[in-house]
């Protein structure tokens, strides 16, 4: 057991190696990490508050004071920003990753099971990837509501599809492998053999398609803010900062209303995506 | 051949009834009665008055006979009615669907030409200067929100330089279907771009796949000339794959993109399911969702075609 452990370390450490090697992934994941330690500690980042409405200080453009301006209200863009942020990353993260716990667990129970339990997890996640995604969210907010939470339980059902299969094929091949036949006639139980021997053989894709998810519901989640269906407009999230921009006269007059939080949105989801491109090349054994 | 393609054919039918009834359901166990808007409101103070109308419309009937009802009224071309304004939602969609299918086929077409060029380009000249404008286009486009691609491009092209209008489509008082192309091309243009960026990592990815495979190896040692290779032996093999993202990309042109008609108040589908769901008009969502998941199981047996044409293997399995 100690030496498996000993193997296990150095793989890791392999793996670490490759990927402070990989310059971009690296930049995504220091840019990444920074600007979520950004939005946590954002009450130190900046002494404005994100919803105190100002009104001796409407519109203004940035300046020392205000480094990314202020809106219509006199809230401080950045402090938009940096609050927002939390708002947004953690309804992503937290919704991808329920998403891929779910997928993992149903991909497993669907693989190691076979047959009809198989067949049904199957046809519903082939019925889901029959609507569009967009789609699919759109209709679950017409019927669940807005809402942070019910934004992640939205992520999150329609997120769970893609580790599904995922871990039900890598199940369905390793299932028959001849460690699962030794595992079985040492008695092993069959939920020990699923989640503790069969399981971590799927970690790596799945990882990867978690990162790539996330970087997904940023963008969507500011997406149906910006269309007014996302988390209500009384809580910052980067989406509902960028709603501001429906309107002409903003998209006109304000540019630091709409193109500071477009640009935050835009090099957070650069990030992870280079970090998730990163961790595919380092994960992926036929590389 | 045929018995594979009918097959294929067939499986779309119980799909296709399937996902009508989740429709179907989701529409009857919506918080909303109908009756409700029916009625007028001194109709509906005596609740003898709305059980009677409730019989006349034979919603007190079981639910699988209504079922069958509203399946055939569908397929009499009745698509129910909105909640919100009582507009017939048959009527509706036509209406919209000209200017959704004007922009997404703009869309397909910049995106196709552009992702699939810009792709093989890329996998050919690897590792080189273009190999990374390629990678860096594709990686900054899936990255950028759309709407937020569309922001930019209405502040650039309509009030800085003030080339074309900022959005809206002219419905009325045009003489030729040109005048329509000033208002199309930033959205066609939004659409197709941030829709490049996907094919283009896909379409170099099986560039690249392919090009590793031996039997390009094969026709290089055989004294073929380059360009040959990578026409003749790569790309046929790499469109594959990549025809495979087109043909599930199809349904677009009947379901728009709600993001940049939104952004260019567009008045297509995209904009009937926004302000759908912005007024909890469920008929209409469903319709329109129906709608959507058709062409997409089309779509996925087109897919199938494209696949058991290109690959004799698939056509005889069983």
């Amino acid at each position: 057991m100690a030496e498996q452990k000993k193997v296990k370390s150095s793989l890791a450490l392999r793996s670490w190696k490759k990927l402070v090697r990989n310059k971009l992934a690296m930049i995504g994941v220091v840019v990444a990490i920074a600007m979520i330690l950004a939005s946590i500690f954002a009450n130190i980042v900046t002494p404005y508050s994100p919803t105190k409405i100002d009104f001796a200080n409407m519109t203004k453009a940035p300046s020392l004071q205000h480094l990314m301006g202020t809106d219509k209200m006199g809230r401080d863009v950045l402090a938009q920003v940096l609050y927002g942020g939390r708002v947004s990353i953690y309804v992503s993260v937290v919704g991808a990753v329920l998403g891929s716990v779910v997928g993992m667990i149903l991909g497993g129970l669907a693989g190691w099971f076979g047959g009809k339990v198989d067949s049904i997890l199957v046809r519903t996640s082939e019925i889901f990837l029959t609507f569009p995604n967009m789609m699919l969210v759109l209709i679950l907010v017409a019927f669940v509501g807005q809402g942070v939470n019910n934004l992640i339980f939205i992520f999150f059902i329609t997120g769970w599809m893609t580790p599904f299969r995922m871990v039900r094929n890598e199940f369905l091949s390793l299932r028959e492998e001849t460690y699962v036949e030794v595992c079985k006639a040492f008695g092993i139980s069959d939920v020990s053999i699923m989640f503790r021997h069969i399981l971590p053989n799927t970690i790596s894709p799945i990882v990867v398609a978690t990162t790539i998810n996330i970087a997904n519901y940023i963008l969507q989640e500011a997406g149906l803010s910006f269309l007014g269906l996302g988390v209500p407009v009384t809580i910052p999230t980067w989406g509902n900062i960028m709603n501001a921009a429906t309107s002409i006269d903003v998209i006109r007059n304000y540019w630091w209303l709409w193109l500071f939080p477009g640009l935050v949105i835009s090099v957070f989801v650069l990030a992870v995506n280079f970090a998730g491109d990163g961790l595919r090349d380092v994960l992926d054994p036929k590389q | 051949m045929l018995y594979y393609f009918m097959r294929k054919l067939l499986a779309i039918i119980p799909m296709l009834l399937l996902i009508s009834v989740i429709v179907f359901v989701a529409i009857q166990f919506s918080p909303i009665d109908p009756v409700n808007y029916l009625a007028s409101p001194d109709m509906a103070a005596n609740s003898q008055n709305l059980q009677a109308l409730r019989q006349l419309l034979g919603l007190n009937d079981p639910i699988y006979v209504r079922y069958i009802r509203w399946l055939g009224n569908m397929l009499h071309g009745n698509f129910g009615y909105s909640i919100v304004d009582g507009s017939s939602i048959a009527k509706l969609i036509a209406m919209k669907l000209p200017a959704t299918f004007e922009i997404s086929f703009a869309a397909l077409i910049i995106s196709t030409i552009f992702g699939i060029g810009i792709g093989i380009l890329s996998a050919i000249k690897q590792n080189t200067f273009i190999d990374y404008l390629g990678r860096i286009i594709g990686v900054v486009g899936i990255s950028i929100p759309q709407f937020f691609f569309g922001i930019i491009l209405i502040q650039f092209f309509s009030i800085k330089l003030g080339w074309l209008p900022v959005g809206g489509r002219i419905e009325l008082g045009y003489k030729t279907w040109w005048d329509h192309v000033p208002n199309m091309i930033l959205p066609s243009l939004a659409l197709g771009i941030s829709m490049t960026a996907a094919l283009l990592r896909y379409a170099r990815n099986s560039m690249l796949d392919i090009m590793s495979k031996d039997f390009i190896k094969t026709a290089r040692s055989k004294g073929i000339p380059e360009w040959k290779v990578y026409i003749k032996h790569a790309f046929r093999n790499a469109l594959g794959p990549t025809l495979v993202i087109l043909a599930f990309r199809l349904p677009i042109l009947i379901g728009g993109s709600v993001m940049i008609e939104a952004v260019f108040s567009w008045p297509g589908i995209g904009a009937i399911i926004l302000q759908g769901v912005s007024s909890s008009d469920y008929p209409v969502i469903m319709m329109t969702t129906l709608m959507i998941a058709a062409a997409m199981l089309i779509a996925s047996f087109l897919v199938d075609l494209i696949m058991a044409l290109l690959d004799p293997r698939i056509r005889f399995e069983r």
